[in-house]
């Protein structure tokens, strides 16, 4: 009886350890040591700066701006009339090129999706900095002005590209996995909301001395593009006068330097990935023997230059094989690393301000002061005072300008084209394929698949 | 007292709760007490037990009935035993059939045992937490034992299996030393490819079968992820390999269960005079085939021809084979060159065992040296020690067990494979070295292949495996016993390529040397307290087994890449570099908990109900979903014990009906899968590398679930002469993790979570086993299995919208390619032509590659043969495959500068030929080169790749005990892969790859001396 006794007792024991493995604690294992969890990222400004800062890496390599045969720059330059295609093993751009995009278009889908991934980078920082009490108060700041400007940067050109679309303010993937799309109007709504909170948490000074990384004025700058496409004349004004006026920033008297990264009309570049690096817009536009392997500009924006402008002869470059030349964008110089960095891809300078105001003082009847800003321009390229002098003839003079000053630039003239309603009376003279529900492009059809409330597809896809 | 109904219940409840009932108690107690009634007087009993031809069988077990006592023969079959009158005495032996004597005043008793053919009821199954008899099985467990392991010469345990088993699919990977096998039990269940491993367990003990290789230092060497695991635990050391395959015997594995569960059990010591065995044999292989390839003058022929139909009149510089700068009578068989030598093999292994009643022990050392078809010394090398340690106290309650394996290997290769070089080399490309011995470059027009010589593979291994079994009967029905586990394993590998591996023409120092190196460690443990009750009333035996589990593996890697070192001589040290990038260096915990029971009950040992169950939780699922139940049920009805099939069906000796039930799942879905976590994006901005968000946070992220059902028919005939098992069984594997395609808008293309894919695996399993002749002299038995699997992907939400659109398709198999049709060759043009489905005038990718084609096998078994006559024996084992495969693929474009096979003889030549065979082109005509690119993805890739293989064949001549004094001595001479049936046109139907060298033919010849 006694050794019953005994193993009752171990019995007992055993049973006390089973009643324990329901206690989930032993399964519990600390995050793991060679990645970071969401959490543990917004602790430190460190981190925080690596997350932010790889949004900017991403819209240089591979997002919408990236200076690739996939970035904006390339296939609306194509889209549009900048731009010819000579190679024909690329399908997916050519059908950029020849106005018959599909919806199964891969770049089509890249647009798209890199943008809302670094969307969902941005969202993802506001919320994790919203929860974080560890970083100082202005830090915190800066990091939120740029999250904010990020994500109302993509939106909008995802709402030029595509019309109506979702506005993602949220990293919950079961709420943007089942979203609609919104009306552009309301889209434009959040995006100058983000701008103008980016812009009150941003200050004048940038976080090094290279303007990588946006400032109050990159945000202003963004948001007078974004008012002028929106058609509010009167705040793009006062966003392009503010900035004008900061005396922040020079227009560069000498075009040949205006590329380079210590250039005073610089607001924001992308910093390249290593020192030596150049950009890949000078990797992928310039060639140096005929005939071109991808892309050249197009005869009719050469023709178009007035052959007095200093553009023409200093911004593109001709190359020629026997009988036949073409010419390459020849902004941006260095095809090749060098030993220090001579330019970084710039998405914001003083230059385009001068001629988003004058295009708003000619809308809201300054037509002087909009031929002073556009002649501002007309003067540094070598060109003579504008002849224009109506509120018509000046307007389409500061397009022409607009044209010159900006091609090749993040899609400029596609969205001049498109925006002034320029694109269905004009392209169809040029594309033979075009069609005026072109205007948009065509919602990438995995996205309708796996999110039909994205549905009704843009008319013509 | 309790009734029977009573003590049903005292069974579930004691089990499941605290409060233990003084009923249950009681009913101890009896038992307790009725084992003390009887103390007669006892006398000694002495004999010699011997076979059916006088000679003594050595460690026969005499147990008195129903009782633990028991005695063991010695050496010369003597044993002696302390019995009543009264008491009945059992002998066993393996392999021979048990007889029962009662001792009815005798003093002496000579026992004569008959060898067991069908060994049915003998066979015991370890089921890893408990056993159960062949016969009384109510799963599916396939044994494997150590006398077929025996019989070919192996490195890696998985080799045993080929063959052997039903539904088991095994592929050697490579002919390589220290590759591995890949294994699927009963088919492919998670669409990822890297989560169909079965669950590994040593001697109780979880064992990782994943390589702690990196695929960056071993990839050019080693196919597949890397250095197998496996090849650590020495196919000589293991006694058994079970397999486990239904659900009624991987249930009570949980979460680990889908795949299969593969149980080794390393011998153990046996009781008796001390002996000591000592297996010596050597031996050496060669490339089971190689590809008939052009002769000199044929390819010269078909080179100029290359360059004619593309219109190239002079030939370029470039083309040294036939432009001069090569001799063009030179003629170099490259296979026999570089994949011709002869691999030796040599294995010794001395083990000494014995011990007592109470203790036995083993102790067992084994070297094993493996050298390669390669020009140059390369050789793998493994040592391993076991040992074995077991005890029982006197009055039988406390039992110890504890077991030790200790395994270091070395592997010295070159840094890649000389296969892919082979393929490349022109029959009259140079020689290989100068006339003063130094490697020859040709001034620089060749890469001499035995330039990969300069650069080397080395692999260094430990691992050990630890486990320590206690275990006390707390009454005689009532055992609690503890497993306790540990197991190590380390990889160091490096891959050197010197500037010396560089053509000179490039002009390159050692500054261009560079070095991969990876150093990786895993340790994991584990403890397993359960409790085992058996109670056995008058018709029902009731079995009940309760334990949790405790377990933690951690691991960490770290791989890295120096280049530019002062000299090559320093290579191998990593502070001599001068750079150094860390590929990867990843740290992963993982702990897993868990309650698991099995209930069994055996009613007139004809109704047999077995219950198993597991409750998991393990750090791999979301927090949401920590925990997870699984179970299944099993029923056997052995109906040959029923009066009725008795009396009308005679010739039937056994026949079972069994079914079985329930769920497992797959926890192969790595660690911290459902964290939200940010990796590095290599990019930098502002010098700084970008942290970018990876994945979502998934708190519902959680195991594959596998359903088994399987009903199985084993039927004896003639005394079991002839024995039949058919199974069919139906898994379906389902929340399948592979990521559930997500919108754009989410930020990701997919999310790390269970998706309502559902795979389905069915299929027919046959084995049939006869008795061909069994006299005295001659004894000659077969075995074949068959296994017709069939692999169906049924459900795919979203399917367009993922990442597998284009790889798999809903109603076909997981393993499936999409081809174009090939529709010939245009006898006017000589090109390739293919079905241009919608009709756009341009073959392409995902337009017009419609055709599926399934690379799962048809079907797949093997024939077993065992032939003993006298002291001769003969075993052989036919391997056999239905199935399609991977066509040999030229190494580079045909006619280009590369070698073709003689298959090219019959090429188009000019407008109006018949053939199979496009044009040849070097390049310059740019359809030929589309259409042979569009060739490489149409139906003519996949070819037959059926065959029937002599995969092993042993003969072994045991001496007679009467000339050799005291010693037993066997001689062996075994094969492997010894001849193929087969249509395939590429190296060999079972690797189907032309990137590594196949399985060798290998021939051995051993001793094994026991004193």
């Amino acid at each position: 009886m006694k050794f019953l006794k005994k193993w009752h007792f171990y019995t007992k024991v055993f049973f006390y350890i089973l009643l324990l493995s329901s206690c989930e604690a032993f399964v519990e294992i600390d995050a793991p040591n060679d990645q970071l969890t969401g959490d543990e990222i917004y602790q430190e400004a460190g981190t925080v700066t690596a997350a932010l800062t790889n949004i900017y890496a991403h819209l240089r390599d591979d997002g919408i701006t990236n200076g690739r045969l996939n970035g904006m720059n390339n296939l609306l330059g194509l889209y549009a009339d900048e731009l010819d295609l000579h190679s024909t093993s690329l399908p997916q751009i050519q059908s950029f090129y020849l106005s018959s995009l599909e919806a199964s278009n891969t770049n089509v889908s890249n647009l798209w999706k890199n943008s809302y991934n670094l969307i969902y980078a941005a969202n993802a920082i506001i919320e994790g900095l919203e929860k974080t009490s560890e970083l100082k108060a202005q830090e915190k700041k800066q990091f939120l002005g740029e999250a904010y400007f990020v994500r109302g940067f993509l939106h909008f050109y995802l709402v030029n590209l595509f019309g109506d679309i979702p506005y993602i303010d949220t990293t919950d993937y079961k709420t943007n996995s089942k979203v609609s799309r919104m009306p552009f109007e309301e889209v434009y709504t959040n995006i100058i909301a983000d701008l103008v909170q980016s812009k009150s948490l941003l200050t004048e000074k940038y976080t090094s001395s290279e303007k990588v990384r946006p400032n109050k004025w990159a945000a202003s700058a963004l948001l007078a593009r974004v008012y002028l496409y929106h058609k509010d004349w009167q705040k793009a004004l006062e966003e392009s006068t503010a900035i004008i006026n900061s005396g922040s920033y020079q227009l560069e008297p000498n075009i040949n330097k205006v590329f380079l990264k210590t250039s005073p009309e610089t607001l924001w570049q992308f910093s390249t990935a290593a020192n030596g690096y150049n950009t890949y817009e000078g990797f992928t536009f310039i060639f140096n023997s005929g005939p071109p392997r991808t892309v050249a500009l197009s005869n009719r924006l050469i023709q178009s230059f007035n052959f007095t402008d200093g553009r023409l002869a200093n911004w593109t470059k001709a190359i020629s094989k026997g009988s036949n030349s073409w010419y390459h964008p020849y902004k941006y110089k260095e095809q090749k690393p060098t030993s220090t960095s001579k330019e970084y891809s710039i998405m914001f300078r003083l230059a385009e301000q001068f001629l988003i105001r004058a295009e708003a003082r000619v809308k809201l009847g300054d037509v002087s002061g909009a031929v002073q800003d556009l002649n501002t321009i007309r003067i540094r390229a070598g060109l003579i005072a504008t002849t224009a002098t109506d509120q018509e003839a000046v307007f389409n003079a500061i397009l022409q300008e607009r044209r010159h000053e900006l091609f090749t630039e993040l899609g400029h003239r596609w969205f001049d084209l498109k925006r002034t309603g320029k694109a269905s009376s004009y392209l169809p003279l040029i594309k033979s394929n075009w069609k005026s529900t072109a205007i948009l492009l065509p919602i990438p059809t995995s996205e309708l698949i796996l999110n039909p409330n994205l549905n009704p597809q843009n008319n013509g896809y | 007292m309790c009734t029977g109904k009573n003590l049903l219940c005292c069974i579930f409840y004691g089990f499941l709760s605290l409060f233990f009932t003084n009923t249950f108690a009681n009913t101890a107690n009896l038992h307790h007490t009725t084992d003390t009634l009887f103390k007669i007087q006892q006398t000694e009993i002495k004999g010699v037990i011997t076979d059916t031809h006088g000679v003594p069988i050595v460690g026969a077990s005499i147990q008195i009935k129903n009782t633990h006592k028991g005695s063991i023969s010695d050496f010369e079959g003597r044993y002696s035993i302390l019995a009543k009158s009264t008491d009945i005495l059992v002998f066993s032996a393996l392999g021979y059939a048990t007889q029962t004597i009662p001792v009815h005043q005798r003093t002496t008793i000579h026992m004569q045992l008959q060898e067991n053919v069908t060994l049915l009821d003998e066979v015991i199954l370890n089921a890893g937490y408990y056993k159960v008899t062949e016969k009384e099985r109510t799963g599916s467990i396939a044994k494997v034992t150590q006398a077929v392991m025996e019989q070919q010469p192996l490195s890696n345990p998985l080799g045993a299996l080929q063959g052997r088993v039903a539904g088991v699919e095994i592929t050697q990977t490579s002919g390589i030393p220290g590759a591995g096998f890949d294994i699927k039990i009963r088919g492919q269940n998670s669409i990822r490819s890297t989560g169909n491993d079965p669950l590994y367990v040593v001697d109780g003990v979880p064992f990782s079968s994943t390589t702690l290789g990196n695929v960056q230092v071993s990839g050019t060497i080693i196919p597949g992820l890397g250095v197998s695991p496996l090849n650590n635990i020495h196919p000589s050391d293991i006694r058994s390999i079970e397999i486990l395959k239904d659900a009624d015997a991987t249930a009570i594995y949980g979460s680990r269960g889908a795949n299969g569960v593969v149980l080794i059990t390393t011998k153990k010591g046996k009781a008796g005079d001390t002996t000591f065995r000592l297996n010596v044999s050597s031996g050496f292989g060669k490339v089971t085939h190689t590809i008939p390839l052009l002769s000199t003058s044929e390819h010269i022929a078909l080179r100029k021809e290359a360059y004619a139909n593309d219109g190239i009149t002079t030939i370029p510089s470039n083309a040294y084979d036939i432009n001069g700068t090569w001799d063009t009578s030179k003629e170099t068989d490259w296979q026999k060159e570089l994949i011709g030598n002869v691999a030796l093999f040599t294995n010794i292994q001395g083990a000494l065992s014995g011990g007592n009643d109470q203790t036995t022990f083993l102790v067992s050392g084994n070297y094993q040296k493996q050298t390669t078809v390669f020009p140059g010394d390369f050789h793998n090398n493994t040592a391993s020690f076991l040992t074995n340690f077991n005890h029982r106290s006197k009055n039988e309650k406390l039992q110890v067990q504890l077991s030790l394996n200790y395994a270091v290997g070395n592997n010295n290769l070159v840094s890649s494979d000389f296969i892919r070089e082979v393929y490349k080399l022109t029959p009259n490309a140079p020689e290989l070295y100068t006339d003063d011995g130094t490697l020859n470059w040709e001034n620089g027009t060749w890469n001499n292949p035995l330039r990969q010589r300069e650069g080397k593979y080395l692999s260094h291994t430990k691992n050990l495996i630890g486990n320590l079994l206690v275990g006390y009967n707390l009454t005689e029905n009532l055992k609690f016993s503890t497993s306790l586990g540990y197991t190590q394993t380390y990889q160091n590998e490096k891959k050197t390529t010197p500037s010396t591996i560089f053509n000179p023409a490039y002009g390159r120092g050692s500054e261009f040397s560079s070095i991969r190196h990876n150093d990786t460690h895993r340790t994991s443990w584990i403890a397993e307290p359960q409790l085992q009750w058996n109670l056995k009333l008058k018709d029902t035996e009731l079995k009940a087994l309760v334990g949790i589990t405790f377990r933690e593996d951690q691991s960490n890697q770290l791989v890295q890449y120096a280049r530019g070192f002062t000299s090559n001589s320093l290579i191998e040290n990593i502070a001599a570099a001068n750079t150094v990038t860390i590929l990867n260096n990843s740290l992963s915990d993982y702990k897993y908990h868990a309650l698991f029971a099995r209930v069994h009950i055996n009613h007139k040992r004809k109704y047999l109900v077995n219950l198993t169950g597991r409750r998991d939780g393990s750090s791999r699922f979301g927090p949401h979903k920590r925990f997870a139940n699984f179970g299944a049920i099993g029923a056997a009805w052995i109906f040959s014990k029923e009066k009725y099939i008795k009396d009308h069906f005679p010739i039937l000796s056994f026949g079972k009906l069994r079914g079985s039930y329930g769920t497992t799942g797959n926890d192969q879905i790595g660690d911290y899968g459902y964290l939200n976590t940010y990796t590095i994006n290599p990019s930098t901005y502002q010098n700084t590398n970008g942290l970018e968000p990876s994945r979502l946070f998934n708190p519902d992220f959680s195991w594959e679930v596998n359903k088994k059902f399987e009903i199985a028919l084993e039927l004896g005939l003639f005394n079991d002469r002839i024995f039949i098992t058919s199974s069919y069984y139906s898994n379906r594997s389902s929340n399948q993790l592979v990521g559930i395609p997500l919108p754009g808008t989410t930020g990701f293309s997919s999310l790390n979570a269970n998706l309502k894919a559902t795979v389905e695996n069915k299929g027919w399993e046959i084995v049939l086993s006869t008795v061909n002749f069994d006299t005295n002299a001659l004894k000659w038995t077969s075995s074949v299995n068959l296994s017709i699997p069939k692999n169906t992907l049924l459900a795919f939400p979203d399917l367009e919208g993922s990442t597998y659109a284009n790889r798999l398709v809903i109603g076909e198999p997981l393993n499936i390619q999409k081809l174009y049709q090939l529709e010939g060759v245009d006898s006017q043009t000589g090109l390739y032509t293919f079905k241009d489905v919608n009709g756009d005038g341009i073959i392409s990718s995902p337009n017009d590659n419609h055709v599926v084609r399934n690379l799962n096998p048809a079907f797949f078994g093997g024939l077993q043969n065992t032939i003993s006559y006298k002291g001769f024996d003969v075993n052989f084992l036919f391997q056999f495959k239905k199935q399609l495969g991977k066509s040999y693929v030229v190494t580079g474009l045909p006619g280009s500068l590369t070698s073709l096979p003689t298959s090219y003889l019959n090429r188009w030549q000019k407008p109006g030929d018949a053939t199979q065979i496009q044009r040849l082109t070097t390049g310059g005509n740019s359809a030929a080169l589309n259409a042979y690119v569009n060739y490489l993805s149409s139906t003519a890739s996949i070819s037959d790749a059926s065959f029937i293989r002599l995969k092993t064949m042993a003969l072994s001549y045991q001496l007679d005990k009467r000339w050799l004094k005291g010693l037993n001595c066997k001689i062996y001479l075994q094969g492997q892969n010894l001849f193929t049936i087969t249509g395939y046109d590429g190296l060999d139907p079972e690797t189907q790859s032309s990137r590594t060298i196949p399985p060798l033919k290998i021939f051995t010849l051993g001793t094994t001396l026991t004193f």
